[in-house]
């Protein structure tokens, strides 16, 4: 059972933050772990909502850089482990915590793009 | 490895005769309104429910609004949903008060139409849940409400139906029909007839086990449950059963191996119609899930099909399938108008189907008998469909599988020829209808799909590309009795609107640039356009108001699947920045999500 974390992006009311545990990811940088966590996705159907690559459909975009439930380690592992209220399904029931950090490891790796704030058409 | 997809599989035991209802064919001698339902007869100018009428002609015999005047049309009043949701469906116009039903979370609200500024009369704001909005393959979209007997029936997204009293907003009745754990939603809009309230799920992409369920009007309690694949017993396929070209029992047992169709998709989540004379309701099938087809080797019967069915009790009594083992996404969820064509200098009972594998179908609805099938739009899957069998002539080389690789150049592409979200219309004064359609095709890549309950069963990868010319759609008015096309008007983009036709002969439809526009509905010429605020995926209606003018309504709100294709088009969630569609990278140049209602007189 993983310990409660917290998300450092939260404000904390009185200026004080909560007590919390932390999740460290034993595969961090790994990149065969990555490559292993790619295939995972795929095979739990990650991609049927998220898209291939992860680059959002139902589901958001998990490889913008951009976190709506936060982007660290810990905070991404939650969001498999126990699933999220708009239709993020909870996989901690049938998938191993080494394969959601293997996930997390491959989300991780992926390069963010550059220029995510301007999208444009005139030269 | 450590982590190890458990797949589990859902259990079907439920399947004892007990749980189905036998059909008994009890002749209803109801003699039940049929105006209106091609055109004839007196229309009342309220729009009561999705298709106008019975038949879906989506044909208003008003005539105030002509191809003279509608250069003048101007824009009279504009109200935001304050929901974002892809606003697909129609709102609904009875007794001076305009019913509008947005996505999730599916507010219902009732606009005066008799007072200055049409100010609400009440909104229901039912507790739908969250969940669903991952659920749902495509955008947490609904196609409307249905009207009938003081009621307003509608289906929110998380699987369950309601009835709200139309004068007060009061709930009525509330009922689950389907089930969410197993990748069932419902953004479909209910069809009731008598006292029958059909629904149906989305879930094509889920791997459900597709039905249609029959809720008695007054309680909302379920009367029955007729699966779309499986054993007879299950199919409500008894004595009644007379397909035109398939023989024998258990046709949709034996055309899968082994229980793949328990997880075979099969979903019901586009329109419906019903002939009240041969009393037999008609409406299409999804397509087979998973997508990589190798996994369902056999006909895949009754996916992407057209079933007809006694609205009583379900029995089935003869259904058609369009694309026997669909192996491209090819839905059979659009429409089915309801028309009596002369064909070979015969009066003929026909049923007109514009499908996603880009063949235009016109069926004897008596029978289900193909009378004519031509291509509307560029299609290379098949050459041809074959009259003596039924069946399409498949190009082998189009096939596709995860043995197979990456077949290119696929037309149409999965979003169909013509997307069922976009119910085409037929004029009774042209003979043509007036189709919405795309000009899109795809390479695709199939690969194994592990079933998993609640979680998407796919297996394939399908970039599109435009199709020959390099317009992306066309709205076209096309002729049934011969299956040809006789004017289109261009467009850049898919289009994924609705369309109504009037005796004033002129014919309304939306662009996903977001454009709503008015041709003549002979010629084809473009005679107005205003833009709307948002890429139309809704369908337009025409109504008399209590001024006794008449006026054309629509939605903007670009949605559905363009959620999904061209993320970039939504900007209300700093958390998710998306790439342009690649094949359409200028649809966010033109516009945003946004859900507005509208309403034009002159
Ligand atoms: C049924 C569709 C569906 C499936 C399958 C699915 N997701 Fe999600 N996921 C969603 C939705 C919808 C959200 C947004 C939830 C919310 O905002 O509450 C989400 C949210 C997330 C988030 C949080 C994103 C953020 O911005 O904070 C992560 C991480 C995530 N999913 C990873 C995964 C992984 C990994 C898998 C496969 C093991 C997966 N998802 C499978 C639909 C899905």
């Amino acid at each position: 059972m993983p310990p409660a974390v917290r998300s450092d992006a939260h404000v904390f009311a009185g200026g004080v933050a909560p007590p919390a545990g932390t999740l460290s990811n034993p595969f961090a940088g790994d990149r065969q772990a990555a490559g292993d966590g790619e295939r995972i996705f795929r095979a739990m159907n990650c991609d049927g909502c998220h898209g291939g690559g992860a680059l959002g459909w139902e589901g958001p975009s998990l490889v913008d850089g951009r976190w709506r439930y936060g982007g660290g380690d810990g905070e991404v592992f939650h969001s498999i482990y126990y699933g999220r209220p708009r239709g993020m399904p909870a996989y901690g029931g049938i998938l191993e915590t080494d394969g959601i950090w293997k996930i997390v490891t491959y989300l991780r790796a992926q390069p963010v793009p550059q220029d995510v704030p301007t999208e444009q058409w005139t030269p | 490895m450590t982590w190890q997809p458990s797949t589990p599989r859902a259990i079907f035991s439920s399947l004892d005769a007990g749980v189905f209802m036998r059909p008994c064919r009890i002749l209803l001698l109801l003699s039940l309104p049929w105006a209106g339902a091609q055109g004839q007869g007196r229309d009342d100018g309220q729009w009561t429910m999705p298709g106008k009428n019975y038949a879906s002609t989506r044909y208003s015999t008003l005539t105030a609004i002509t191809a003279a005047n509608v250069a003048r049309l101007r824009p009279v009043w504009s109200f935001s949903t304050g929901v974002l949701g892809g606003h697909e469906g129609q709102p609904l116009v009875v007794d001076g008060t305009m019913y509008v039903v947005t996505p999730f979370p599916n507010v219902l609200y009732a606009f005066d139409l008799a007072q200055e500024g049409y100010p609400l009369k009440w909104k229901y704001r039912p507790d739908v849940s969250a969940t669903s909005v991952g659920i749902a393959c495509c955008d947490a979209i609904n196609r409307g409400a249905f009207y009938t007997g003081g009621k307003i029936v509608y289906n929110l997204l998380d699987g369950h139906t309601v009835a709200v009293d139309a004068v007060t907003g009061k709930e009525l009745w509330k009922t689950q029909i389907a089930d969410m754990t197993r990748g069932e939603t419902t953004p479909m809009a209910p069809f009731v007839v008598k006292d029958r309230v059909i629904v149906g799920p989305s879930g094509g992409e889920f791997g459900i086990h597709g039905w249609a369920k029959a809720l008695d009007l007054a309680t909302g309690r379920l009367i029955w449950t007729a699966y779309n694949a499986g054993p007879d017993s299950a199919v409500l396929a008894g004595a009644a059963f007379k397909p035109f070209y398939d023989k024998g029992p258990e046709l949709a047992l034996k055309t899968w191996e082994g229980d793949a169709w328990q997880t075979g998709g099969v979903p019901v989540w586009g329109w419906l119609s019903y002939d009240p004379e041969l009393d037999l309701l008609y409406f299409g099938t999804g397509n087979a899930a998973p997508y990589n087809a190798e996994q369902r080797p056999g006909d895949n019967k009754w996916a992407s099909s057209v079933l007809a069915r006694r609205p009583e009790d379900g029995a089935l009594v003869w259904a058609y399938q369009f694309t026997p083992h669909e192996n491209w996404d090819y839905d059979a969820n659009a429409e089915m108008i309801l028309v009596d064509l002369t064909i070979q200098g015969r009066l003929r009972k026909t049923l007109v189907h514009f499908d996603k594998n880009g063949f235009a179908y016109t069926l004897d609805r008596v029978t289900g008998e193909v009378l004519v099938a031509e291509p509307f739009t560029t299609v290379t899957w098949a050459k041809r469909v074959d009259r003596a069998s039924g069946r399409p002539v498949v190009d082998t080389t189009r096939l596709t599988g995860a043995s197979r690789g990456n077949v290119r150049d696929i037309c149409p592409s999965l979003e169909g020829g013509k997307t069922p979200v976009a119910p085409a219309a037929y004029s009774p004064r042209t003979g043509l209808f007036y189709v919405a359609t795309n000009n899109l095709c795809m390479d695709f890549e199939a690969s194994a799909a592990a079933h998993i309950a609640g979680t998407p069963y796919i297996g394939a990868s399908t970039p599109y590309h435009a199709g020959p010319g390099g317009h992306m759609g066309a709205f076209i008015a096309w002729d049934a009795r011969v299956g040809r096309k006789v004017w289109e008007i261009r467009e850049p983009y898919p289009v994924w609107s609705g369309s109504v036709a009037t005796a004033g002969d002129v014919v309304f439809y939306g662009t996903l640039d977001g454009w709503f526009k008015a041709a003549d509905a002979r010629s084809g010429k473009v005679l107005w356009k205003f833009k709307v605020g948002s890429g139309v995926v809704g369908c337009p209606i025409t109504y008399r108001g209590p001024d006794g003018k008449q006026y054309v309504a629509i939605y903007a709100g670009i949605g559905g699947d363009w959620f999904l294709l061209s993320g970039d088009v939504r900007s209300d969630d700093p958390a998710d920045v998306r790439p342009p569609a690649d094949f359409a990278p200028n649809l966010a140049r033109h516009t945003s999500q946004g859900g507005i209602v509208w309403i034009f007189g002159l």
